[in-house]
């Protein structure tokens, strides 16, 4: 406990260094003014609501006026929906969470079972289908194996939803198009760290004490094998939080990666600013979860 | 009662390598009778530890056994079911290893470790398992066994793992024990204390032990009979007095040369020239003759049989 909050502590630098990178990079990527005005305003409307925003301010003041706002809670108003940015932001977690942990379930299911079996196979055909799968699920495109899905399982056969978000059933079919990339990744992972732990000699030990394979291989080869899996697990997981874009606009899913891309676009500063501060938190949590689920997998790692 | 509890002829295994097949025992013959300690001496690469792995049938999945018998007890091992040598290993045959750091499982407590055993061979509930681990764990001279059924394998000493690695070999009163090089990655005195408490639990059960090793003074200490191994052959066989007082094959007697003596005074330490043959390329005849002082002609032409000299005491050799 001591070290987790040490650790949470420690992220407080690096959460005041991001807001101070997007600040600079959303007020160097153009003026918002020009996309908020219509294209006959004068120049005299423009510096006015310059003025009124506080874009004429010196930099350091900006930054700091944006930084006390912060601290009371307040990310400012989109330009775009004239709402609270954070709300806006909030409103869309539920919808990228769903997507983030079906698109990890997937993921798990597929890599843990390949993973072991690739491993225990090594060098048979069945191991080389496996890795060769792997490769293929890595190295295609998202947004294709997305459209692919669509067109078999949605629309020739429609057995689920094209797109949108509603129940489990418009689930299905982003969280497989997203579940495999990680799967691809997660199934090598595992089968190379396996392959390490299965030539150890607890393994053998394990067989001579007379155990099923199967207990030796799921219990004692992979509670070990799984201790770097974790990390790639908890880095996937927040890359999904904040990078799912592709998938979400083909599958129309009103997560925070389209909100995002869309805030970009728009120059909507407070949206920016507020959904990769957000972001940025839960990368930071996860890495804090997988810290914590090593001390739980093995039993060497001290922290204090 | 079997008064061979292990029978082995012939013995054959063989690796599967990108070369092809490599064949690293090669007709090994002996017996461990029951309640009796057998040494198989020999350097590193001579094949005693794959003999044991075999026996065990824990060959990696590149090894196995080609030709020859083994028969535990009556059964023969070659043709046992998966099932049955399960049932076996661990129960009525098991095994330590040399490297007590490595040999445990990092990730699961000690208690969990020696509780496995017990539950796959006895059925005993955890509670039963516990009961029986600590009494286990005591028996081996492991102070606090309570406490220690918690810890972990890194929180404990290579000594007091080994000791731990006994506890759970021990722990299904096997017929029979192979102990691969159980003293050679550890401290002197604490070797002492491992053969000390490995000789005491002998001669509390009836217990045959198979002691893999390349330490003559291992072999002094605990052996009723020693094989001597080389390039996976049998060359020598006897009861350790009778090897000692009056070793016989070349090898042999190398390796009694290599012990150092208290009371002798020398500069160099003597050692056999050369070193063991790869398997890949075995020498023709008799496959000590490169680095025999007694070679001739002969003996690289024939490869001697095992032949008995007197009572129980065979060498492989037509020098001597």
């Amino acid at each position: 406990m001591k070290y987790f909050l040490q650790n949470l502590l420690k992220t407080i630098p690096v959460l005041l260094l991001i807001t101070l990178i997007v600040f600079l990079l959303v007020r160097v990527t153009g003026d918002p003014v020009s996309l908020m005005l219509p294209e006959t305003a004068t120049d005299e409307e423009r510096e006015s609501l310059r003025e009124a925003l506080g874009f004429n301010d010196p930099l350091p003041v900006q930054y700091f006026t944006y930084l006390s706002d912060l601290v009371r809670g307040d990310f400012g108003e989109s330009f775009r929906y004239n709402t609270d940015a954070f709300a806006l932001v909030l409103e869309r977690l539920p919808a990228t969470f769903e997507l983030a942990f079906a698109s990890m379930i997937v993921a798990i299911i597929i890599s843990i079972p390949l993973g072991i079996l690739s491993a225990v196979k090594r060098n048979s055909f069945l191991d080389l289908f496996i890795t060769g799968g792997a490769v293929l699920g890595k190295a295609m495109p998202s947004f294709w194996l997305g459209i692919m899905l669509i067109l078999f399982l949605a629309v020739n056969t429609q057995i689920f939803p094209v797109s949108g978000r509603g129940g489990l059933l418009y689930l299905v079919l982003p969280a497989i198009t997203l579940g495999t990339g990680i799967a691809a990744e997660m199934t090598r992972l595992i089968r190379s760290s396996m392959l390490e732990i299965l030539g150890q000699d607890f393994i053998r030990t394990a067989r001579s004490k007379g155990l099923k394979e199967a207990l030796v291989v799921n219990k004692h080869a992979f509670r070990n094998a799984l201790i770097p899996v974790v990390t790639i697990m908890a880095l996937q997981t927040s890359t999904l939080v904040g990078g799912t874009l592709i998938t979400e606009t083909v599958f129309a899913w009103p997560g925070l990666g389209q909100l995002l891309v869309q805030a970009v676009n728009l120059r909507d500063m407070a949206v920016v600013q507020a959904a990769t501060f957000l972001i940025a938190i839960f990368v930071i949590l996860s890495n804090l979860i997988a810290d914590l689920t090593y001390r739980l997998l093995d039993p060497r790692i001290k922290y204090d | 009662m079997v008064e061979k509890l292990m029978n082995v002829k012939d013995l054959k295994v063989r690796f599967k390598t990108e070369d092809g097949h490599v064949s690293t025992v090669n007709g090994v013959t002996f017996n461990v009778n029951e309640g009796e300690t057998l040494a198989i001496v020999g350097e590193s690469g001579s094949g005693k530890s794959v003999t044991s792995l075999a026996l065990m049938g824990i060959l990696p999945p590149n090894g196995e056994v080609y030709e020859g018998e083994m028969t535990f007890n009556g059964k023969n091992l070659r043709t046992l079911s998966k099932k049955d040598y399960r049932a076996l290993r661990g129960n009525e045959i098991s095994m330590i290893f040399q490297e007590p750091m490595t040999a445990l499982n990092p990730v699961f407590t000690i208690g969990y470790q020696i509780r496995e055993t017990l539950i796959v061979h006895y059925k005993m509930t955890k509670e039963q398992a516990n009961i029986r681990g600590i009494e286990m764990l005591e028996l081996v001279g492991i102070p606090d066994a309570e406490k220690v059924m918690g810890r972990f394998p890194h929180q404990l000493s290579g000594g007091m793992r080994q000791r731990v690695m006994i506890a759970i070999a021990l722990s299904c009163n096997p017929r029979l024990l192979i102990a691969d090089e159980p003293t050679t990655a550890l401290d002197v005195t604490i070797q002492a204390q491992i053969l000390t408490l490995m000789r005491n639990l002998k001669e509390k059960s009836n217990t045959s032990i198979m002691i893999i090793t390349h330490d003559l003074g291992v072999v002094a200490e605990l052996a009723d009979r020693v094989i001597v191994m080389y390039a996976g052959e049998v060359v020598e066989e006897a009861s350790v007095f009778e090897l000692f007082k009056n070793p016989k094959h070349p090898y042999t007697k190398g390796l009694m040369a290599s012990i150092p003596k208290v009371h002798d005074v020398v500069d160099d330490l003597y050692s056999i020239e050369g070193t063991v043959p790869n398997p890949t390329n075995m020498p023709s005849g008799c496959k000590f003759h490169p680095r025999c002082p007694l070679a001739d002609v002969e003996c690289k032409r024939i490869h001697p049989d095992l032949e008995y000299v007197s009572e129980g005491h065979a060498k492989r050799c037509i020098k001597v």
